[in-house]
């Protein structure tokens, strides 16, 4: 600790860090613009100059930029200089000369940081009255706004996008007072990450665009902690929203990042930023839909289809309630299909309604096979989840299999920075502070080994030092190489397994051996894989690996697996048995309508055929009695269902959900949502009161009448939730959190066109939070604030003031709630062969058969956010991927329909060819609309059947 | 295409090798021998915008293109530096480029005067070309002869001690040669 005296009051501040930071975090209102936490210092702006002085007797002292200055012991600074303050204020009036004051008409008024600086400065009155350079603006793409007029010049947006982000195609273009930061040429940002621009960018000149259609400014917004739930990651995001004043706007307006130090920090990906507006789609579920007697005609709707007709929710409930009676041995069988993008709460309602054994995973045994495997192998206590911040100081990381960039972006982004950790090591040799941005990243030193192996060349790839691309097969050896290199302790190449892929190709055996070598070298070695890749002996193998590394360092090791949804670990936990799968399902179902038994299904918030082939799943909802289908959008088994429950989707509700490392977080309602809807557990929780069935759990469900209710149930039944209660924040006694800031406006007019009553605000039974203005304001007094804003900050920037030191976790942040998990080392995943859970190559190979795997994409895989108006509009279109040798033999041209059959599905999709896939795949993409159950397919054989040429129509030649 | 090993196991996906069907092979040539000197493709982006330059007069969006599939760098990148540099042209310069000194010796030999004279006279602010196409007007921070200012940079030909009177012999020479050009 270090004590330096700053406008004369001594205090203590740690050694290494640049005087900026630490006049912010001690609350200090000084101005600045290039310098960002997450990125550090440049001297870029001019704008943090503070005057340092000698020692006591220096009065004049000399200006220095407070971000590039280090703090020296007995140090002496004054923020409050009188020169320090003009120089300040003739900064800022130089740079706003060009910009255009045009903020009545700016979406970053409001919300401002050059807004805020301005206002600090003191700089009020305009003196130039020159002429201002205009210029013309880019199209960008559907999820961004540029108007470089705007602009001040201070390089953050390429700082962030080019340097921190990995993008190529946002440049500062120009000089001088001409400098422009934009593409090349017009089009959109292809960078994952782009989104961020709006959070970093200091004014309006990246603006959101999909807010613009329904925009309000940040203080008539009500903001509520949420959870993205468009991935396993478990990012905090801070929706917002307003009630529509005009018709045709949304409730929901739009979602900004919400700090989390250990998970996303002030980042996010696009499909989380931009795929909120599903829940504005115009075919959101909001009526209880009961089955029409009429029947559907035509060859559009698909087979089994049915029509429905609104009913009023009472009724449902009734009719409902009516399928939950006379249940019982020989009576009639109720099963519930739970749902991994649902929350807890509303899965345990299921399981409590149906019965731990008559409660199914709602996936395909694959699905939950790889996710009983992450389960299985977090258990070991060799291995930890390492959060972000320790992804990003890993110093030797291996990828096996998963594309992370598409499956777990937020990780992804994690690992890029992760690639600099040898630089910021020489420059610490150096003494080079690590906030020294430009300085760290020139420095010459050795990259981070970061080695990725898989089927498709990552977006990732640039920085990575060794990619591998091969089959699944290739990939396991590869992966057995590495371990046994591991576990012998060195670089001999004959202990390599013999007769494996590896053995015999010196160049597997190579780089394994090299993997090897970084990982046991390395201080902080990290092993990502996941589900996504569909290969549980490449997640075994990454277990293995980890352990094996962790006997020899003798501590834990850090990994991160991913799952593929929102809830996917906290499914897992709910299971009765492991192999409570739809395939299992199916039989049960088939069973006892043999026996004459009826079959409910209740599928709560679950696609069926997302999980199952889409035949399959059809059947399967054919063959029960009665479906009943509760979910926000309609799809594929909605419209197969007798009874459908219109429910909120995340952030209009409370819930809690489990994300990829197993931690437990709860998502706020922020608004209430439109039409009938309502938790999931609460449809089942009505349909239960309004039946007559008495049990224990019935009469359990019929007391639940919050949110907590039910957690706390979940609790006291299941012990590895037994710390879930805690995820509960609580307020002071006789207080909530406001919602809206003190400012909104509208209050009593809003709602005047419609009636003039002034209702009172709606009550938020669950959470400690209102629903109105009144309530507790500072993001400091309670973490379930989720509007930042501090006086004189009124941009999200202001975040820095609510953690304990830049970069630290948040004020008042209780302790993650993380499963209750045995944690031992349990043997048993390691004896599992590894070849067991080999792809084997089908006995009757032919020539033309190539192995399916699985493709994501950002854009396009989410299962919701594809309903989201500006993904859909960027949608990629289904491909098929070829490595171009494997095309010419089976004489594929680009851009060919091929026709593929695996198994018993036939699909036809067009050819890409690209040398970044590897030879012997066919690349699927999972995901995409129509082509959503392809990943229940796969890997498997493809057969190719037959190639329509390019231009050419329906007659193809059959090959 | 083919597959350049022929083995299914793969280091790293093969870049299409070859030269980039809109450089030619003079260019192709120069710029091999440029990057030879750097540790990385990605510094002879530079050196290989003007080659191009040099043998097409200017820098196209295709020309930028072919430049930045060949050394694999990003577009956005390479338009960063090309519009960094002024002397790299990202539209057709005129025939004849004037460089005019704006260095605080040939301000206060009245430089400032010159150019709005020059302005009035070719109907082009700076950084632009006038309609015939034969002159393209820039400014320049300092040409170093500030002993004779001030000055202005023809081509490669330096103006010194300029006038109203010089600058219009000056132009009404090139313009009669531009004119004999054509007519012949």
């Amino acid at each position: 600790m270090l004590t330096i005296t700053i406008d004369g009051e001594e205090c203590e501040a740690e050694a290494g860090q640049n005087l900026l930071s630490i006049c912010l975090a001690r609350g200090i209102d000084l101005p600045y613009f290039c310098w960002h936490p997450a990125m550090g210092s440049v001297g870029a702006c001019r704008q943090c100059a503070v005057i340092e002085h000698k020692d006591e007797q220096d009065q004049q002292g000399q200006l220095v930029m407070s971000c590039m200055t280090a703090i020296r012991d007995g140090g002496r600074y004054s923020v409050d200089a009188h020169a320090a303050r003009e120089f300040r204020g003739g900064i800022i009036e130089n740079l706003m000369t060009n910009h255009p004051h045009d903020c009545p008409v700016c979406e970053e008024g409001g919300e401002c940081h050059l807004q805020d600086m301005t206002e600090m400065t003191g700089h009020t009155v305009r003196r130039y009255r020159g002429p201002k350079r205009t210029h013309r603006n880019q199209y960008l793409g559907p999820f961004i706004n540029h108007e470089m007029n705007r602009c001040i010049a201070c390089y953050r947006c390429t700082r962030y996008y080019r340097d921190y982000a990995g993008g190529s195609d946002l440049e500062a273009l120009g000089r001088n007072n001409q400098v422009y930061f934009g593409r090349h040429e017009d089009g959109r940002l292809l960078n994952g990450f782009s989104g961020n621009l709006v959070e970093v960018c200091p004014t309006g000149v990246f603006t959101d665009k999909t807010f613009s259609r329904h925009y309000v400014r940040k203080w008539d917004q009500q903001m509520a902690p949420s959870i993205c739930e468009h991935c396993g990651v478990g990012c905090n995001t801070a929706p917002a929203a307003r009630q529509p004043g005009r018709p045709g706007d949304p409730w929901l307006r739009r979602v900004t990042n919400l700090y989390n130090r250990d998970i996303n920090g002030y980042f996010l990906c696009d499909r989380g930023r931009f795929g909120y507006e599903y829940a504005n789609s115009p075919a959101r579920l909001s009526q209880v839909l009961e089955r029409d007697n009429v029947d559907v005609i035509g060859s559009s709707a698909g087979e089994g289809v049915l029509s429905h007709r609104e009913i009023p929710p009472g009724e449902g409930v009734e009719a409902f309630a009516r399928h939950l009676e006379d249940q019982g041995p020989g009576k009639h069988l109720l099963l519930g299909i739970g749902s991994p993008r649902s929350s807890l709460e509303n899965n345990f309602a299921l399981r409590t309604l149906a019965g731990a054994e008559h409660f199914y995973a709602g996936l395909g045994a694959t699905d939950l096979q790889l996710l009983r495997l992450v389960d299985t192998i977090q258990r070991d206590d060799r291995i930890r989840s390492a959060t972000t911040p320790e992804i990003e100081q890993a110093d030797a990381i291996l990828i096996l299999g998963e594309d992370i960039d598409n499956t777990a972006p937020r990780v992804a982004l994690a690992v890029r920075q992760a690639a600099l950790n040898h630089r910021r090591q020489r420059a610490a040799e150096l003494k080079i502070p690590d906030w020294q941005d430009a300085a760290v990243r020139q420095l010459p030193a050795p990259p981070v080994p970061i080695i990725f192996v898989g089927w498709e060349i990552p977006p990732l790839a640039d920085c990575c030092t060794n990619q591998m691309i091969g089959t699944p097969e290739i990939l396991v050896s590869f992966a057995e190489a590495v371990l046994a290199t591991i576990r012998k302790g060195s670089g001999d190449k004959d202990i390599l397994p013999a007769g494996t892929e590896a053995s015999q190709d010196s160049d597997i055996g190579e780089v394994a051996t090299e993997t090897a070598q970084a990982l046991a070298a390395a201080k902080r070695p990290l092993v990502i894989a996941g589900c996504g890749a569909r290969q549980p002996g490449l997640l075994r193998a990454a277990g293995l690996i980890a352990t094996a590394l962790a006997e020899k360092k003798g501590n834990a090791v850090n990994t991160y697996l991913a799952c593929p949804e929102v809830n996917s670990l906290g499914l897992v936990q709910l299971l009765a048995s492991g192999d409570m799968h739809l395939e299992r399902l199916q039989g049960i179902v088939t069973e006892a309508r043999q026996k004459g038994t009826a079959v409910t299904l209740v599928v709560l918030e679950n696609d069926l055929s997302r999980r199952l082939e889409r035949s399959q799943a059809r059947n399967l909802l054919a063959e029960a009695d009665t479906v009943i289908a509760l979910d926000h959008l309609p799809n594929d088994t909605t419209r197969r269902a007798h009874l459908v429950f219109p429910t909120a989707a995340t952030p209009e509700c409370q819930g809690s959900v489990v994300n990829s490392t197993g931690r437990v977080q709860r998502h706020y309602g922020v608004y209430e949502g439109i039409g009938f809807i309502q938790e999931g557990w609460r449809w089942l929780a009505d349909a239960l009161s309004a039946s007559n069935q008495h049990s224990d759990s019935a009469d359990q469900i019929r007391s639940w009448q919050h949110c907590d209710d039910v957690i706390r149930t979940l609790a006291e039944t299941l012990p590895v939730f037994s710390k879930l209660p805690a995820v509960s924040v609580t307020v002071p006694e006789g207080f909530l959190v406001a919602r809206q800031s003190h400012r909104a406006s509208g209050r009593t007019a809003i709602g005047s066109a419609r009636h003039v009553a002034e209702l009172p605000p709606p009550e938020d039974t669950d959470a400690p939070l209102s629903y109105s203005m009144e309530g507790i304001h500072d993001p400091a007094a309670s973490t379930l604030q989720a509007m930042i804003r501090a006086p004189g900050w009124t941009s999200n920037q202001s975040i820095h003031q609510f953690l304990h030191g830049i970069n630290g976790p948040r004020i008042g942040r209780p302790e993650p709630v993380t499963l209750q998990r045995t944690t031992a080392p349990l043997p048993h995943w390691q004896s599992v062969e590894l070849h067991g859970s080999r792809h084997q190559p089908g006995e009757n190979k032919d020539a033309k058969g190539l192995l399916a795997i699985p493709l994501y994409r950002l854009i396009g895989s989410g299962e919701l956010s594809n309903s989201a108006e500006g993904i859909a509009s960027v949608m990629t279109e289904a491909f098929a991927k070829i490595h171009p040798a494997d095309a010419a033999a089976l004489d594929i041209n680009q851009g060919d329909e091929i026709q593929l059959s695996l198994g018993e599905t036939s699909l036809q999709l067009q050819s890409q060819l690209d040398f970044e896939i590897a030879p012997g795949v066919i690349g699927l993409p999972c995901g995409l609309p129509k082509f959503g159950d392809i990943a229940a397919l796969l890997p498997s054989q493809a057969r190719i059947i037959r190639v329509i040429r390019y231009g050419q129509k329906m007659e193809g030649d059959d090959c | 295409m083919t597959n350049p090993t022929g083995k299914v196991w793969q280091r790293i996906p093969a870049r299409q090798e070859g030269p980039a069907p809109e450089l030619s092979t003079e260019e192709i040539r120069a710029i091999d021998e440029e990057r030879s000197h750097y540790e990385n493709d990605a510094a002879a982006g530079l050196e290989a915008l003007r080659i191009v330059q040099r043998a097409r007069g200017w820098i196209s969006d295709d020309s930028l293109r072919a430049i930045s599939a060949y050394l694999g760098i990003a577009e956005a990148e390479l338009e960063g530096l090309a519009t960094y540099y002024q002397l790299l042209f990202r539209r057709p310069p005129g025939a004849e480029v004037l460089q005019l000194c704006r260095s605080s010796s040939c301000w206060i030999l009245g430089c400032e005067q010159l150019q709005g004279w020059l302005e009035q006279e070719l109907q082009v602010r700076p950084g632009e070309t006038t309609a015939d196409g034969i002159f393209t007007l820039l400014e320049n921070p300092c040409l170093g002869a500030c002993d004779r200012a001030p000055v202005m940079l023809l081509g490669e030909a330096l103006h010194t001690n300029l006038t109203e009177e010089k600058l219009r012999e000056v132009l009404a020479e090139k313009r009669r040669r531009h004119a004999d050009q054509s007519a012949d």
